[in-house]
Protein backbone atom coordinates (compact mmCIF):
# COMPACT_ATOMS: atom_id res chain seq x y z
CA UNK A 1 0.00 0.00 0.00
CA UNK A 2 1.31 3.57 -0.83
CA UNK A 3 -0.03 5.03 2.42
CA UNK A 4 -2.77 3.97 4.98
CA UNK A 5 -3.52 7.69 5.47
CA UNK A 6 -6.20 7.60 2.30
CA UNK A 7 -6.43 3.61 2.22
CA UNK A 8 -9.47 1.49 3.32
CA UNK A 9 -9.90 -2.08 4.20
CA UNK A 10 -13.52 -3.88 3.13
CA UNK A 11 -13.37 -7.69 4.42
CA UNK A 12 -16.46 -9.42 2.60
CA UNK A 13 -17.70 -12.40 3.98
CA UNK A 14 -21.00 -14.63 3.16
CA UNK A 15 -23.25 -13.53 6.51
CA UNK A 16 -26.12 -15.72 7.00
CA UNK A 17 -29.94 -15.12 7.58
CA UNK A 18 -30.36 -17.80 9.92
CA UNK A 19 -26.88 -18.75 11.67
CA UNK A 20 -26.34 -16.05 14.57
CA UNK A 21 -22.50 -16.63 14.44
CA UNK A 22 -21.79 -16.73 10.81
CA UNK A 23 -20.42 -12.77 11.02
CA UNK A 24 -19.10 -12.85 14.37
CA UNK A 25 -15.49 -13.97 13.17
CA UNK A 26 -15.11 -10.83 10.30
CA UNK A 27 -16.22 -8.73 12.58
CA UNK A 28 -13.86 -9.65 15.23
CA UNK A 29 -10.94 -9.27 13.04
CA UNK A 30 -12.32 -6.19 11.65
CA UNK A 31 -12.13 -4.80 15.42
CA UNK A 32 -8.57 -5.87 15.56
CA UNK A 33 -7.29 -4.58 12.33
CA UNK A 34 -9.00 -1.25 13.08
CA UNK A 35 -7.37 -1.82 16.76
CA UNK A 36 -4.08 -1.42 14.86
CA UNK A 37 -4.73 1.48 13.01
CA UNK A 38 -3.31 0.20 9.70
CA UNK A 39 -6.11 1.77 7.82
CA UNK A 40 -7.84 4.96 7.50
CA UNK A 41 -10.92 3.07 7.32
CA UNK A 42 -11.86 -0.72 8.14
CA UNK A 43 -15.62 -1.79 6.70
CA UNK A 44 -17.09 -5.90 6.53
CA UNK A 45 -19.55 -6.14 4.38
CA UNK A 46 -21.71 -8.97 3.39
CA UNK A 47 -24.00 -11.60 0.82
CA UNK A 48 -26.67 -12.33 2.82
CA UNK A 49 -26.05 -9.86 6.05
CA UNK A 50 -25.77 -5.79 6.97
CA UNK A 51 -24.03 -4.22 5.15
CA UNK A 52 -24.38 -5.50 2.19
CA UNK A 53 -22.28 -5.56 -0.91
CA UNK A 54 -23.94 -3.11 -2.28
CA UNK A 55 -24.11 -0.68 0.61
CA UNK A 56 -20.46 -1.43 0.62
CA UNK A 57 -20.38 0.79 -2.47
CA UNK A 58 -20.95 4.32 -0.34
CA UNK A 59 -19.15 3.52 2.48
CA UNK A 60 -16.03 4.87 2.07
CA UNK A 61 -15.78 8.66 1.69
CA UNK A 62 -14.69 9.10 -1.96
CA UNK A 63 -12.82 12.65 -1.03
CA UNK A 64 -10.97 11.37 1.55
CA UNK A 65 -10.24 7.42 0.96
CA UNK A 66 -8.97 6.90 -2.39
CA UNK A 67 -7.90 3.19 -1.72
CA UNK A 68 -10.08 0.82 -0.94
CA UNK A 69 -8.54 -3.14 -0.63
CA UNK A 70 -11.25 -6.03 -0.61
CA UNK A 71 -10.24 -8.95 1.13
CA UNK A 72 -12.61 -11.95 0.79
CA UNK A 73 -13.26 -13.85 3.87
CA UNK A 74 -13.70 -16.79 2.27
CA UNK A 75 -11.68 -20.46 2.32
CA UNK A 76 -11.50 -20.66 -1.03
CA UNK A 77 -11.71 -18.77 -4.17
CA UNK A 78 -15.36 -19.98 -6.29
CA UNK A 79 -18.55 -18.83 -7.45
CA UNK A 80 -18.45 -16.07 -4.67
CA UNK A 81 -15.14 -14.45 -5.05
CA UNK A 82 -14.84 -14.95 -8.82
CA UNK A 83 -19.34 -13.88 -9.71
CA UNK A 84 -20.84 -12.65 -6.75
CA UNK A 85 -18.23 -9.77 -5.31
CA UNK A 86 -17.04 -8.88 -8.41
CA UNK A 87 -20.15 -8.04 -9.85
CA UNK A 88 -21.95 -6.55 -6.36
CA UNK A 89 -19.00 -4.24 -5.80
CA UNK A 90 -18.87 -3.11 -9.78
CA UNK A 91 -15.25 -4.85 -9.75
CA UNK A 92 -13.81 -5.28 -13.22
CA UNK A 93 -10.51 -6.99 -12.42
CA UNK A 94 -7.82 -6.92 -10.05
CA UNK A 95 -7.96 -3.19 -9.84
CA UNK A 96 -11.00 -0.67 -10.17
CA UNK A 97 -10.80 2.97 -10.98
CA UNK A 98 -14.23 4.75 -10.01
CA UNK A 99 -15.83 7.46 -11.28
CA UNK A 100 -15.20 9.20 -8.48
CA UNK A 101 -11.26 8.59 -8.74
CA UNK A 102 -11.81 5.68 -5.92
CA UNK A 103 -9.24 3.12 -6.85
CA UNK A 104 -10.60 -0.41 -5.56
CA UNK A 105 -8.16 -2.88 -5.24
CA UNK A 106 -9.75 -6.48 -5.32
CA UNK A 107 -7.47 -8.94 -3.02
CA UNK A 108 -6.75 -13.02 -2.58
CA UNK A 109 -9.41 -14.65 -0.68
CA UNK A 110 -7.79 -15.27 2.72
CA UNK A 111 -8.08 -18.96 2.99
CA UNK A 112 -5.55 -18.85 -0.08
CA UNK A 113 -2.71 -17.19 1.27
CA UNK A 114 0.27 -19.14 2.36
CA UNK A 115 0.31 -18.61 6.39
CA UNK A 116 -2.82 -20.18 6.33
CA UNK A 117 -0.98 -23.63 6.69
CA UNK A 118 1.12 -22.47 9.84
CA UNK A 119 -2.22 -20.85 11.15
CA UNK A 120 -4.11 -24.27 10.69
CA UNK A 121 -0.73 -25.90 12.26
CA UNK A 122 -0.88 -23.28 15.39
CA UNK A 123 -4.68 -24.55 15.94
CA UNK A 124 -4.08 -28.38 15.95
CA UNK A 125 -1.51 -27.58 18.50
CA UNK A 126 -3.97 -25.29 20.78
CA UNK A 127 -6.77 -28.00 20.91
CA UNK A 128 -4.13 -30.95 21.49
CA UNK A 129 -1.25 -29.10 23.71
CA UNK A 130 0.34 -32.04 25.11
CA UNK A 131 -0.22 -34.33 22.39
CA UNK A 132 2.81 -35.69 20.35
CA UNK A 133 2.28 -34.69 16.60
CA UNK A 134 3.61 -37.81 15.80
CA UNK A 135 1.45 -39.87 17.78
CA UNK A 136 -1.60 -38.13 16.09
CA UNK A 137 -3.52 -37.84 12.98
CA UNK A 138 -4.39 -34.34 11.59
CA UNK A 139 -8.00 -34.02 9.56
CA UNK A 140 -9.10 -31.12 7.67
CA UNK A 141 -12.33 -30.82 7.44
CA UNK A 142 -14.22 -28.85 4.38
CA UNK A 143 -17.32 -29.28 3.11
CA UNK A 144 -16.78 -30.95 -0.55
CA UNK A 145 -19.34 -31.35 -3.47
CA UNK A 146 -20.17 -27.79 -2.72
CA UNK A 147 -20.70 -26.78 -6.32
CA UNK A 148 -19.98 -22.62 -5.15
CA UNK A 149 -16.59 -23.27 -3.50
CA UNK A 150 -13.24 -25.22 -4.18
CA UNK A 151 -13.05 -25.74 -0.78
CA UNK A 152 -12.53 -29.41 -0.66
CA UNK A 153 -9.63 -28.25 -3.26
CA UNK A 154 -8.06 -26.23 -1.05
CA UNK A 155 -8.36 -28.17 1.99
CA UNK A 156 -6.51 -30.80 0.08
CA UNK A 157 -3.89 -28.46 -0.93
CA UNK A 158 -3.86 -27.57 2.74
CA UNK A 159 -3.04 -31.69 4.06
CA UNK A 160 -0.33 -31.98 1.55
CA UNK A 161 1.78 -28.97 2.80
CA UNK A 162 1.36 -30.01 6.48
CA UNK A 163 1.67 -33.78 5.24
CA UNK A 164 5.64 -32.13 3.76
CA UNK A 165 6.23 -31.18 6.88
CA UNK A 166 6.89 -34.98 8.06
CA UNK A 167 5.26 -33.56 11.86
CA UNK A 168 1.86 -35.75 11.89
CA UNK A 169 1.46 -39.48 11.93
CA UNK A 170 -0.88 -38.45 9.06
CA UNK A 171 -2.34 -35.86 7.66
CA UNK A 172 -5.80 -36.18 5.85
CA UNK A 173 -7.82 -33.72 3.83
CA UNK A 174 -11.75 -35.13 4.81
CA UNK A 175 -15.46 -34.27 3.26
CA UNK A 176 -18.56 -34.33 5.45
CA UNK A 177 -20.08 -35.40 1.42
CA UNK A 178 -17.80 -37.21 -0.25
CA UNK A 179 -15.06 -39.45 0.19
CA UNK A 180 -12.71 -39.69 2.09
CA UNK A 181 -15.37 -38.86 4.62
CA UNK A 182 -14.82 -37.62 7.94
CA UNK A 183 -17.65 -40.44 9.44
CA UNK A 184 -14.93 -42.55 8.20
CA UNK A 185 -12.03 -41.42 10.35
CA UNK A 186 -11.49 -44.63 12.52
CA UNK A 187 -11.29 -46.15 9.25
CA UNK A 188 -8.65 -43.71 7.80
CA UNK A 189 -6.31 -43.19 11.20
CA UNK A 190 -4.52 -45.58 12.98
CA UNK A 191 -2.49 -43.27 15.07
CA UNK A 192 -3.92 -43.17 19.14
CA UNK A 193 -4.52 -39.52 19.53
CA UNK A 194 -6.80 -37.72 16.23
CA UNK A 195 -7.11 -33.66 15.89
CA UNK A 196 -9.61 -32.20 13.57
CA UNK A 197 -10.00 -28.38 12.43
CA UNK A 198 -12.65 -27.80 10.51
CA UNK A 199 -11.58 -25.17 7.15
CA UNK A 200 -14.71 -22.77 7.73
CA UNK A 201 -14.98 -19.28 7.75
CA UNK A 202 -17.41 -19.79 10.76
CA UNK A 203 -18.87 -21.63 13.71
CA UNK A 204 -22.10 -22.55 12.63
CA UNK A 205 -24.28 -26.09 11.92
CA UNK A 206 -21.39 -27.63 10.31
CA UNK A 207 -19.05 -27.22 12.29
CA UNK A 208 -21.58 -26.89 16.01
CA UNK A 209 -23.72 -30.12 14.52
CA UNK A 210 -23.17 -31.57 11.25
CA UNK A 211 -19.23 -32.64 12.15
CA UNK A 212 -19.85 -33.80 15.37
CA UNK A 213 -22.63 -36.38 14.70
CA UNK A 214 -20.70 -37.40 11.46
CA UNK A 215 -17.79 -37.66 13.87
CA UNK A 216 -19.77 -39.38 16.70
CA UNK A 217 -19.05 -37.22 19.48
CA UNK A 218 -21.91 -34.93 19.40
CA UNK A 219 -24.03 -37.94 21.86
CA UNK A 220 -20.68 -38.21 23.89
CA UNK A 221 -21.25 -34.76 24.77
CA UNK A 222 -24.20 -34.82 25.82
CA UNK A 223 -25.72 -32.81 22.91
CA UNK A 224 -28.50 -35.22 20.94
CA UNK A 225 -31.09 -32.94 19.74
CA UNK A 226 -35.00 -34.33 19.75
CA UNK A 227 -35.43 -35.57 23.10
CA UNK A 228 -38.33 -34.51 24.39
CA UNK A 229 -37.84 -31.62 27.28
CA UNK A 230 -34.51 -31.92 26.86
CA UNK A 231 -32.03 -28.57 26.86
CA UNK A 232 -30.80 -27.14 23.75
CA UNK A 233 -27.82 -28.47 22.80
CA UNK A 234 -24.76 -28.04 23.86
CA UNK A 235 -23.39 -27.90 20.78
CA UNK A 236 -25.28 -24.43 19.73
CA UNK A 237 -23.05 -22.77 22.10
CA UNK A 238 -20.08 -24.07 21.35
CA UNK A 239 -19.93 -26.62 24.30
CA UNK A 240 -18.29 -28.98 21.96
CA UNK A 241 -15.27 -27.88 21.92
CA UNK A 242 -15.22 -27.49 25.32
CA UNK A 243 -14.93 -31.35 26.04
CA UNK A 244 -11.96 -32.20 24.64
CA UNK A 245 -10.43 -34.98 24.26
CA UNK A 246 -13.31 -37.44 23.55
CA UNK A 247 -11.90 -41.44 24.18
CA UNK A 248 -13.37 -43.66 21.10
CA UNK A 249 -12.56 -47.06 21.12
CA UNK A 250 -9.58 -46.13 23.42
CA UNK A 251 -8.80 -43.41 21.11
CA UNK A 252 -8.41 -39.32 22.13
CA UNK A 253 -10.30 -37.51 19.26
CA UNK A 254 -9.35 -33.69 19.68
CA UNK A 255 -12.33 -31.23 18.31
CA UNK A 256 -10.98 -27.86 17.08
CA UNK A 257 -13.44 -24.69 16.29
CA UNK A 258 -13.34 -23.74 13.12
CA UNK A 259 -10.15 -22.08 11.50
CA UNK A 260 -11.88 -18.75 10.68
CA UNK A 261 -12.93 -18.16 14.08
CA UNK A 262 -8.79 -17.77 14.88
CA UNK A 263 -7.57 -14.07 15.52
CA UNK A 264 -4.86 -14.94 13.08
CA UNK A 265 -6.88 -14.60 10.45
CA UNK A 266 -6.54 -10.84 11.18
CA UNK A 267 -3.10 -10.84 10.16
CA UNK A 268 -3.68 -12.30 6.78
CA UNK A 269 -6.47 -10.20 5.95
CA UNK A 270 -3.74 -7.49 6.39
CA UNK A 271 -1.12 -9.72 4.40
CA UNK A 272 -3.45 -10.19 1.48
CA UNK A 273 -4.24 -6.40 1.49
CA UNK A 274 -0.45 -6.04 1.33
CA UNK A 275 0.09 -8.14 -0.94
CA UNK A 276 -2.49 -6.50 -3.92
CA UNK A 277 -0.74 -2.81 -2.69
CA UNK A 278 2.70 -4.76 -3.78
CA UNK A 279 1.91 -5.61 -7.46
CA UNK B 1 -9.53 14.90 7.18
CA UNK B 2 -13.21 15.05 6.24
CA UNK B 3 -15.44 13.23 8.07
CA UNK B 4 -19.01 13.12 6.88
CA UNK B 5 -20.59 11.22 9.45
CA UNK B 6 -18.92 13.36 12.09
CA UNK B 7 -20.76 16.07 9.81
CA UNK B 8 -23.75 14.85 10.58
CA UNK B 9 -23.33 13.83 14.62
CA UNK B 10 -22.34 17.55 14.62
CA UNK B 11 -25.47 19.14 13.07
CA UNK B 12 -27.66 17.02 14.84
CA UNK B 13 -30.32 18.30 17.91
CA UNK B 14 -29.71 15.60 20.70
CA UNK B 15 -31.53 13.12 21.76
CA UNK B 16 -32.25 12.15 17.83
CA UNK B 17 -33.85 8.79 16.92
CA UNK B 18 -32.56 6.27 14.56
CA UNK B 19 -34.86 3.51 14.00
CA UNK B 20 -35.76 2.14 16.74
CA UNK B 21 -33.03 4.07 19.00
CA UNK B 22 -32.95 6.93 21.04
CA UNK B 23 -29.37 8.56 21.19
CA UNK B 24 -29.90 11.19 24.37
CA UNK B 25 -27.17 13.29 25.81
CA UNK B 26 -25.49 12.25 29.03
CA UNK B 27 -25.71 14.90 32.10
CA UNK B 28 -21.82 14.27 32.33
CA UNK B 29 -20.41 13.51 29.17
CA UNK B 30 -21.20 11.14 26.29
CA UNK B 31 -23.95 9.58 25.11
CA UNK B 32 -26.24 6.98 26.24
CA UNK B 33 -28.57 4.68 23.43
CA UNK B 34 -31.93 2.93 24.82
CA UNK B 35 -34.76 1.76 23.15
CA UNK B 36 -37.58 4.35 21.90
CA UNK B 37 -40.58 2.42 23.92
CA UNK B 38 -38.49 2.31 26.78
CA UNK B 39 -37.56 5.97 27.03
CA UNK B 40 -39.36 6.56 30.61
CA UNK B 41 -37.85 2.98 32.06
CA UNK B 42 -35.22 3.00 34.63
CA UNK B 43 -34.78 -0.99 35.39
CA UNK B 44 -32.61 -1.42 32.28
CA UNK B 45 -29.59 -3.48 31.77
CA UNK B 46 -26.54 -1.38 31.05
CA UNK B 47 -23.93 -1.76 28.82
CA UNK B 48 -20.94 0.17 28.07
CA UNK B 49 -18.71 -0.39 25.11
CA UNK B 50 -19.63 0.37 21.51
CA UNK B 51 -19.14 -3.76 21.13
CA UNK B 52 -22.19 -4.60 23.25
CA UNK B 53 -24.17 -3.36 20.43
CA UNK B 54 -23.44 -6.33 18.49
CA UNK B 55 -25.27 -8.64 20.75
CA UNK B 56 -28.48 -6.65 21.55
CA UNK B 57 -29.01 -6.50 18.06
CA UNK B 58 -28.79 -9.54 17.42
CA UNK B 59 -32.15 -11.20 18.90
CA UNK B 60 -35.52 -10.11 19.37
CA UNK B 61 -37.60 -10.21 22.48
CA UNK B 62 -38.25 -13.99 21.91
CA UNK B 63 -35.10 -14.66 21.44
CA UNK B 64 -34.72 -15.21 17.54
CA UNK B 65 -31.74 -14.09 15.55
CA UNK B 66 -32.78 -11.33 13.49
CA UNK B 67 -31.64 -11.34 9.95
CA UNK B 68 -32.64 -8.14 8.85
CA UNK B 69 -31.12 -5.26 11.13
CA UNK B 70 -33.60 -2.87 9.99
CA UNK B 71 -36.56 -4.61 10.78
CA UNK B 72 -38.68 -3.15 13.84
CA UNK B 73 -37.90 -5.92 16.20
CA UNK B 74 -35.31 -4.59 18.17
CA UNK B 75 -34.97 -6.17 21.60
CA UNK B 76 -35.95 -4.17 24.67
CA UNK B 77 -34.47 -3.38 28.19
CA UNK B 78 -30.93 -2.43 27.62
CA UNK B 79 -29.23 0.90 27.87
CA UNK B 80 -25.93 1.81 26.34
CA UNK B 81 -23.54 4.58 27.86
CA UNK B 82 -21.24 5.53 25.49
CA UNK B 83 -17.84 7.84 26.24
CA UNK B 84 -17.39 9.52 23.00
CA UNK B 85 -18.72 10.65 19.15
CA UNK B 86 -16.29 7.47 17.81
CA UNK B 87 -17.91 4.86 19.77
CA UNK B 88 -21.24 6.06 19.39
CA UNK B 89 -20.63 5.90 15.37
CA UNK B 90 -19.24 2.60 16.25
CA UNK B 91 -22.95 1.69 18.23
CA UNK B 92 -24.92 2.76 15.65
CA UNK B 93 -23.17 1.39 12.81
CA UNK B 94 -23.53 -2.55 14.91
CA UNK B 95 -27.35 -1.22 15.36
CA UNK B 96 -27.57 -0.83 11.63
CA UNK B 97 -25.28 -1.75 9.74
CA UNK B 98 -24.14 0.73 6.74
CA UNK B 99 -26.88 3.17 7.31
CA UNK B 100 -25.00 5.81 8.70
CA UNK B 101 -22.67 5.79 5.89
CA UNK B 102 -25.60 5.90 3.34
CA UNK B 103 -27.22 8.29 4.78
CA UNK B 104 -23.86 10.44 4.53
CA UNK B 105 -23.79 9.35 0.51
CA UNK B 106 -27.21 10.98 0.40
CA UNK B 107 -26.82 14.05 1.85
CA UNK B 108 -24.04 14.60 0.07
CA UNK B 109 -25.71 13.60 -3.20
CA UNK B 110 -23.37 10.91 -4.73
CA UNK B 111 -25.58 7.99 -3.43
CA UNK B 112 -27.22 5.89 -6.18
CA UNK B 113 -30.57 4.12 -6.56
CA UNK B 114 -31.06 1.08 -8.04
CA UNK B 115 -34.34 -0.15 -9.70
CA UNK B 116 -35.79 -3.55 -8.61
CA UNK B 117 -35.93 -4.71 -11.69
CA UNK B 118 -32.20 -4.17 -12.35
CA UNK B 119 -31.58 -5.79 -9.24
CA UNK B 120 -33.44 -8.81 -10.00
CA UNK B 121 -31.67 -8.99 -13.54
CA UNK B 122 -28.44 -9.07 -12.64
CA UNK B 123 -28.72 -12.39 -10.15
CA UNK B 124 -27.68 -15.49 -10.81
CA UNK B 125 -27.46 -19.07 -9.79
CA UNK B 126 -30.61 -20.20 -7.44
CA UNK B 127 -31.28 -16.43 -7.55
CA UNK B 128 -31.74 -15.74 -10.95
CA UNK B 129 -35.46 -17.38 -11.18
CA UNK B 130 -36.10 -14.09 -8.99
CA UNK B 131 -36.38 -11.98 -12.24
CA UNK B 132 -39.86 -14.16 -13.02
CA UNK B 133 -41.96 -12.17 -10.92
CA UNK B 134 -44.68 -10.43 -12.27
CA UNK B 135 -45.32 -6.59 -11.60
CA UNK B 136 -48.55 -6.71 -9.59
CA UNK B 137 -46.50 -9.85 -7.58
CA UNK B 138 -44.27 -7.07 -7.04
CA UNK B 139 -46.41 -4.65 -5.87
CA UNK B 140 -47.99 -6.88 -3.25
CA UNK B 141 -45.06 -8.27 -1.76
CA UNK B 142 -43.10 -4.86 -1.49
CA UNK B 143 -46.50 -3.79 0.40
CA UNK B 144 -46.14 -6.49 2.62
CA UNK B 145 -42.70 -6.97 3.43
CA UNK B 146 -40.93 -3.62 3.79
CA UNK B 147 -44.03 -2.25 5.44
CA UNK B 148 -42.48 0.10 8.75
CA UNK B 149 -45.13 -1.87 11.18
CA UNK B 150 -44.30 -5.01 10.59
CA UNK B 151 -41.11 -5.86 8.54
CA UNK B 152 -38.54 -2.77 7.38
CA UNK B 153 -38.02 0.49 9.11
CA UNK B 154 -36.36 1.49 5.54
CA UNK B 155 -36.91 4.76 3.77
CA UNK B 156 -37.70 2.70 0.19
CA UNK B 157 -35.64 4.90 -2.25
CA UNK B 158 -35.77 2.94 -5.46
CA UNK B 159 -37.87 2.38 -7.75
CA UNK B 160 -39.55 -0.82 -9.61
CA UNK B 161 -38.22 -0.37 -12.90
CA UNK B 162 -36.67 1.92 -15.37
CA UNK B 163 -39.64 3.33 -15.75
CA UNK B 164 -39.54 4.69 -12.27
CA UNK B 165 -43.03 3.16 -11.46
CA UNK B 166 -43.12 3.35 -7.16
CA UNK B 167 -41.99 0.14 -5.61
CA UNK B 168 -45.81 -0.38 -4.29
CA UNK B 169 -48.78 1.42 -4.38
CA UNK B 170 -50.25 -0.06 -1.66
CA UNK B 171 -47.72 1.33 1.19
CA UNK B 172 -48.49 5.52 2.33
CA UNK B 173 -46.39 7.98 0.51
CA UNK B 174 -44.19 8.23 3.63
CA UNK B 175 -42.74 5.19 2.88
CA UNK B 176 -40.85 6.99 0.26
CA UNK B 177 -40.10 9.72 2.32
CA UNK B 178 -36.94 10.34 3.91
CA UNK B 179 -38.40 13.54 5.99
CA UNK B 180 -40.64 10.94 7.68
CA UNK B 181 -39.86 8.86 10.75
CA UNK B 182 -40.51 5.54 10.29
CA UNK B 183 -40.45 4.48 13.70
CA UNK B 184 -43.59 6.14 14.33
CA UNK B 185 -45.72 4.07 11.99
CA UNK B 186 -48.85 2.83 13.14
CA UNK B 187 -50.06 -0.91 12.42
CA UNK B 188 -52.76 -1.30 10.30
CA UNK B 189 -56.02 0.41 10.87
CA UNK B 190 -57.85 -1.17 14.20
CA UNK B 191 -54.66 -2.23 15.38
CA UNK B 192 -53.92 -2.11 19.28
CA UNK B 193 -50.51 -0.94 19.01
CA UNK B 194 -49.60 2.73 19.69
CA UNK B 195 -46.91 4.56 17.39
CA UNK B 196 -43.90 5.29 19.31
CA UNK B 197 -43.42 8.63 20.40
CA UNK B 198 -42.00 10.81 17.76
CA UNK B 199 -38.30 12.46 18.57
CA UNK B 200 -37.00 15.82 17.77
CA UNK B 201 -34.79 15.06 15.02
CA UNK B 202 -34.31 11.52 13.30
CA UNK B 203 -31.62 10.29 10.90
CA UNK B 204 -33.51 8.13 8.07
CA UNK B 205 -32.67 4.15 7.76
CA UNK B 206 -32.54 4.39 3.33
CA UNK B 207 -33.00 1.74 1.36
CA UNK B 208 -31.19 2.77 -1.95
CA UNK B 209 -31.62 -0.55 -3.05
CA UNK B 210 -33.50 -3.83 -2.66
CA UNK B 211 -32.01 -5.93 0.22
CA UNK B 212 -31.40 -9.86 -0.34
CA UNK B 213 -33.90 -10.74 1.49
CA UNK B 214 -36.56 -9.06 -0.40
CA UNK B 215 -34.64 -10.82 -3.53
CA UNK B 216 -34.73 -14.31 -1.74
CA UNK B 217 -38.61 -13.69 -1.17
CA UNK B 218 -38.92 -12.26 -5.52
CA UNK B 219 -37.83 -16.01 -5.94
CA UNK B 220 -40.18 -17.66 -3.66
CA UNK B 221 -43.13 -16.00 -4.84
CA UNK B 222 -42.06 -17.34 -8.79
CA UNK B 223 -40.57 -20.73 -6.81
CA UNK B 224 -44.52 -21.00 -5.06
CA UNK B 225 -46.15 -20.52 -8.42
CA UNK B 226 -44.00 -23.15 -10.50
CA UNK B 227 -45.74 -26.29 -8.15
S1 LIG C 1 -35.90 -4.05 0.43
FE1 LIG C 1 -35.25 -2.34 1.72
S2 LIG C 1 -37.14 -1.66 2.69
FE2 LIG C 1 -37.56 -3.70 1.88
S3 LIG C 1 -37.08 -5.11 3.56
FE3 LIG C 1 -35.24 -4.95 2.34
S4 LIG C 1 -34.07 -3.33 3.34
FE4 LIG C 1 -36.17 -3.12 4.05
Amino acid sequence: MSSNKGSALLIVAHGSTVNPDSSAPTLAHAAEIRRRKIFAGVECAFWKEEPSLRDAIFLFDPESLREVYVVPNFISEGYFTQTVIPRELELNGRITKRPNGQIWNYCEPVGSHLMMTELLLKRAHDVAPDVVPAEASLLIVAHGTDLNENSAVAAKREAEKIRAFGKYAAVLNVYMEEPPLVSDWRKLTESPNVVVVPFFISDGLHSYEDIPILLGIAGAAGVDRGRPGSPPPATAHGEIFRQNPYAIDGRKLFYAPSIGTDPGFADIIVEQANAAGKT
Amino acid sequence: MRDLIEEIFNGLPVPFSFGQILVRRRECAGFVLLHRDDASLDLLETYRDAEGAIGIAKYDDAGNYRPLKTAPNLRHGWRLELAAVEELRRALDYFYPGRLAVFAAWKSGYLKTTALRETLDRQSGMYRVAAKISDPQINDLVTDFCRSDTGCLRTILWKRDRNRVIASTKLPNEKFDPVYDQGTASGPPGSATPATAAAAATVPLLCQEACNLLVAECRKVVKDEDV
